[in-house]
């Protein structure tokens, strides 16, 4: 799907919003029932998005982090009041067996909204916002990210010339290893520092550090970002009140209350829900339009 | 009106002793087309970074330099960088952001333009070098000829008044060149942009540039038109002159040169007067075309000797105001060498003449010594190489024979493997299928030293080959490698017969390119190697370094090391090579002597032969049965 189709559409501004107030309750809420709900939110978010498949790539280390806090917690905290059972003298407390359980929900929420992240915030939305608040951190930013695949590369061919030489971490002693080891790194540096005075030239050619700088990257905030945003803010004014007054906050130290949702709580999944699916609705907008358009073609 | 005027200008270099540039005064003129010629180390790249004041170097200048006629440091820094556009020679490190749109609008951010203003530019440029499809690309994904557009596009953003390149088709091949040069024209021609560009291949921009000044050891030698420039290359007979004109202009210098000695041992040949005669109607036509407003006035030619033709073109720029002083004035010699009336620029031009194609005739070109029937030395049998499961195979069932003896020139477009070839042979990266064998035993199978030792690889950037600080620890380091008794005896031998002694003791990034190419063919030689396998050894050498290093591979190749190189260079290919390969779709598709592989191609293959195949085949159906 390209950019400017449904949730892709959205001004950099206003998923910066979303994703920032995603994090904030994912963070926030802590009750595993409001937690579990808001991940399968995001895991809709992002099948819409890309049919699941930048998820998948992510899922296995994702489920095993869950997996392992659910299971570690209990083992290196003892606090709360029911002890299940002893692992020798170990006690291992229904409290943090939830307390664990909460947490690693709350991870997998978070993860799951940073894989959508990934596909919506793309480098120039990012650099749109960051441009603004000092656009000489922005270029640094992307000179560096772009600085990485470049090394790496010709590190790879660096490493295949030397293998002629006999320069190659992968034989000889330890000590020599780590001997050819560096030399590669230092001609490798070397060589891009060099290349780095030439870069640097070409952005003084080109009038770099001259005055003040602009920004290309462009999006025009129009009436579905104002729209959006009004709906995100009113979602999040809600959640927040409520979880100001103690609700969406399952209460588990010193002793676990019930799972059960007070009318609170239940405003405030409701609130959080609406907040991380809302901006679905432009998808489906798009969806619609585009099939009653393209019917029968 | 003069964009451009240089006054006694000096430049020295903090620790130089000797200034890299010393009085050079010139002046170029608006919409202007300059090639800047020279060897390397001539002070090409300081005159144009001192045109540039954002990359000027530091050092001490005299003399002045005036910019639109005002004095280059009292511009403000804006307008500066803006009027002075600056494209370099390395495409890849000329870019700063990730993906081609964000590139081109750099220069527009740095000035802060509004975002309307630079859409607007970037439409119009974008649609200009039909950079659109390319937009949303990363950079990096580039060819080298991409690159160096978008480097160009980005440059031509700020709508610079003058446009400075230096050698920016040095890392091209040639095709890529051939673009760029194309697109630099169009913009000289269309926008009237004037443009200063140092190269040190020249011979295919003479027949486009308007003016040629060379430089050398830092003092212009030499400014005028290209065929002025081409007629005093001749009266010199200094072979780095010659070196740097177009193969057709040389053909048809020497091939005057020859007439005339026949002309002097007996009667003048028939063929000769019309040689004379209409070369000379012709070459006046051609002035008249394309010779630019500041040589119409004197046109009326007297019928005087074809002896010096072109002396008349120097005074005949009024608008210069002060003629560059030109050293050849006291060695005139009082009997000058026989100066050629007629001086073909491009084939077309050397075609369009019958005299010409006479000539032509009668020169077949030397014969090289056929390829041996040797023994085979390296064999590869069926194959087969991908980078990935799912990309393309570059290598697909390839059969090739590598015979010992043999000086073989590897053609091949970009990307069609040529690099991946050569690594396979040399035992750097393993087929997916099918084997390499060395005098018969599978390269696999050989241990990885005497592997390595016995194939030398050079990679087409010569910089990979050095990791230790200075040339002189590289090479003791290959020679201790292969258990040399006395490593620094060995190092010094080898340094002396490749001419590197004097740069023993510089970092190897200190060293120019064909040095750097040099080092690198040191390190490989320090094994001893039976076979030699070279990935553009040409590419970024100037003409003279070019032939210092093919001395060097003819020697090495007498005392009995079989050549293999992957080139883009047809020339140097069809003077040192015995036997030249194709390689396309990852096959070996032909495979022959450099005669009749050159004489079957029209693409690769070297413009005399273009010209000479016409000559020599003037039967209409076999032409074009071969252009098709």
């Amino acid at each position: 799907m390209s950019e400017g189709f449904g949730l892709r559409s959205l001004h950099p501004s206003v998923l910066l919003l979303y994703y920032a107030g995603g994090i904030t309750f994912g963070m926030l809420l802590f009750h595993p029932v409001l937690l579990l709900s808001g991940w399968a939110a995001c895991l809709i978010v992002n099948g819409h998005l890309d049919g699941g498949r930048e998820w998948r790539s992510w899922s296995l280390p994702m489920l095993g982090a869950f997996v392992a806090l659910i299971l570690v917690n209990p083992l290196i905290s003892h606090r709360g009041r029911t002890v299940l059972y002893y692992m020798g003298d170990i006690p291992i407390t229904l409290e943090s067996v939830v307390y664990g359980a909460t947490m690693a929900s709350s991870l997998l929420g978070l993860l799951t909204l940073f894989v959508s992240y990934r596909i919506l915030m793309t480098e120039h939305k990012f650099l749109f916002l960051f441009a603004r608040f000092s656009p000489k951190a922005a270029l640094l930013a992307m000179m560096a990210a772009g600085m990485v695949p470049r090394l790496r590369r010709r590190l790879k061919e660096l490493m295949l010339v030397q293998k002629t030489r006999g320069i190659a971490v992968s034989e000889g002693t330890v000590t020599q290893r780590a001997r050819n080891g560096a030399r590669l790194v230092g001609a490798l540096l070397s060589w891009s520092l060099e290349d780095a005075l030439q870069t640097a030239d070409s952005m003084q050619a080109r009038g770099y550090g001259t005055g003040t700088r602009s920004s290309y990257p462009a999006f025009r905030f129009g009436p579905r970002d104002a729209w959006t945003a009004g709906g995100l803010f009113a979602a999040a004014g809600i959640a927040f009140t409520l979880w100001a007054n103690g609700h969406g906050y399952l209460t588990i130290y010193p002793r676990l209350e019930s799972f059960s949702l007070s009318k609170g709580d239940v405003g405030a999944l409701a609130a959080y829900l609406v907040f991380l699916l809302m901006p679905l609705g432009w998808e489906w907008r798009d969806r619609t339009t585009w099939r009653s358009l393209n019917f029968g073609k | 009106m003069a964009i451009v005027e240089l006054r006694q200008v000096t430049f020295r270099y903090p620790d130089a002793e000797e200034p890299a540039l010393s009085g050079v005064t010139a002046s170029i003129l608006e919409g202007d087309f300059v090639v800047l010629a020279g060897p390397s180390g001539s002070g090409k790249s300081t005159l144009l970074r001192l045109l540039k004041r954002e990359v000027s170097p530091g050092g001490t200048l005299s003399g002045t330099i005036l910019l639109e006629r005002r004095k280059i440091e009292s511009w403000p820094a804006r307008e500066a960088a803006s009027a002075v556009g600056l494209v370099m020679q390395h495409p890849e490190n000329q870019l700063v952001v990730d993906t081609v749109e964000h590139e081109l609008a750099f220069g527009m951010e740095n000035f802060g333009l509004e975002r309307s203003a630079m859409r607007r530019r970037m439409a119009e440029m974008a649609g200009f070098f039909g950079l659109e499809p390319l937009l949303a690309r990363r950079s990096d994904e580039l060819s080298g000829g991409q690159k160096q557009t978008v480097n160009l596009a980005s440059v031509l953003m700020l709508q610079p008044r003058l446009l400075l390149l230096d050698e920016p088709l040095a890392q091209l091949d040639p095709l890529a060149a051939r673009e760029l040069l194309g697109m630099l024209k169009r913009l000289n021609d269309e926008w009237g942009i004037t443009v200063v560009m140092s190269e040190h291949r020249i011979d295919d921009l003479l027949p486009i540039a308007d003016r040629v000044i060379r430089l050398e050891r830092g003092s212009a030698v030499f400014d005028g038109t290209p065929r002025a420039y081409a007629a005093e290359a001749w009266r010199r007979q200094d072979p780095a002159w010659i070196e740097s004109l177009p193969a057709v202009t040389r053909w048809a210098l020497e091939e005057a040169g020859r007439a005339t000695s026949i002309r002097t041992a007996q009667e003048k040949p028939a063929w000769m007067g019309t040689l004379s005669g209409e070369a000379r109607r012709f070459m006046d036509a051609e002035r008249r075309n394309d010779g630019g407003p500041t040589e119409e006035p004197e046109e009326p030619e007297e019928p005087e000797e074809p002896e010096e033709p072109e002396e008349p073109e120097e005074p005949e720029e009024p608008e210069e105001p002060e003629e560059p002083e030109e050293p050849e004035e006291p060695e005139e010699p009082e009997e000058p060498e026989p100066m050629p009336s007629f001086l073909p620029l491009s084939v077309k031009e050397a075609r369009a003449h019958p005299a010409i194609r006479d000539a032509a005739a009668h020169a077949a070109p030397a014969a090289k010594p056929p390829a041996s029937e040797a023994k085979p030395l390296l064999q590869a049998n069926g194959l087969f190489f991908a980078y990935d499961k799912n990309s393309p195979a570059v290598l697909r069932g390839l059969e090739w024979t590598v015979r010992q003896g043999d000086r073989i020139a590897l053609f091949g477009g970009n990307g069609s493997g040529k690099s991946t070839l050569l690594q396979l042979l040399a035992g750097l990266r393993e087929p997916q299928r099918g084997e390499v064998r060395l005098e018969g035993v599978k390269l696999s199978r050989l241990p990885t030293q005497a592997r390595f030792s016995r194939i030398g690889y050079l990679a087409q950037n010569p910089l990979l080959h050095f990791v230790h600080d200075t040339l002189r620890e590289d090479l003791l380091h290959a020679a201790s490698r292969v258990g040399s008794p006395s490593p620094a005896d060995e190092v010094g031998r080898m340094a002396d017969r490749l001419g590197l002694s004097g740069l023993l003791g510089l970092h190897p990034h200190d060293l120019s390119g064909g040095e750097r190419q040099l080092g690198a063919l040191a390190l490989a030689l320090l094994g001893r190697p039976q076979l030699l396998l070279l990935d553009e050894p040409t590419k970024g050498v100037d003409a003279l370094a070019k032939k210092r290093l093919a001395g060097h591979l003819e020697e090495v190749h007498r005392a009995g090391v079989t050549l293999v190189m992957a080139t883009h260079d047809v020339e140097f290919a069809s003077r040192y090579a015995n036997r030249c390969s194709l390689l396309f779709q990852g096959e070996i598709v032909a495979d022959g002597e450099p005669e009749a592989f050159f004489r079957g191609n029209l693409f690769y293959t070297t413009p005399l032969h273009r010209l000479l195949h016409h000559a020599h085949d003037p039967k209409p159906a076999e032409e074009g049965a071969v252009q098709r």
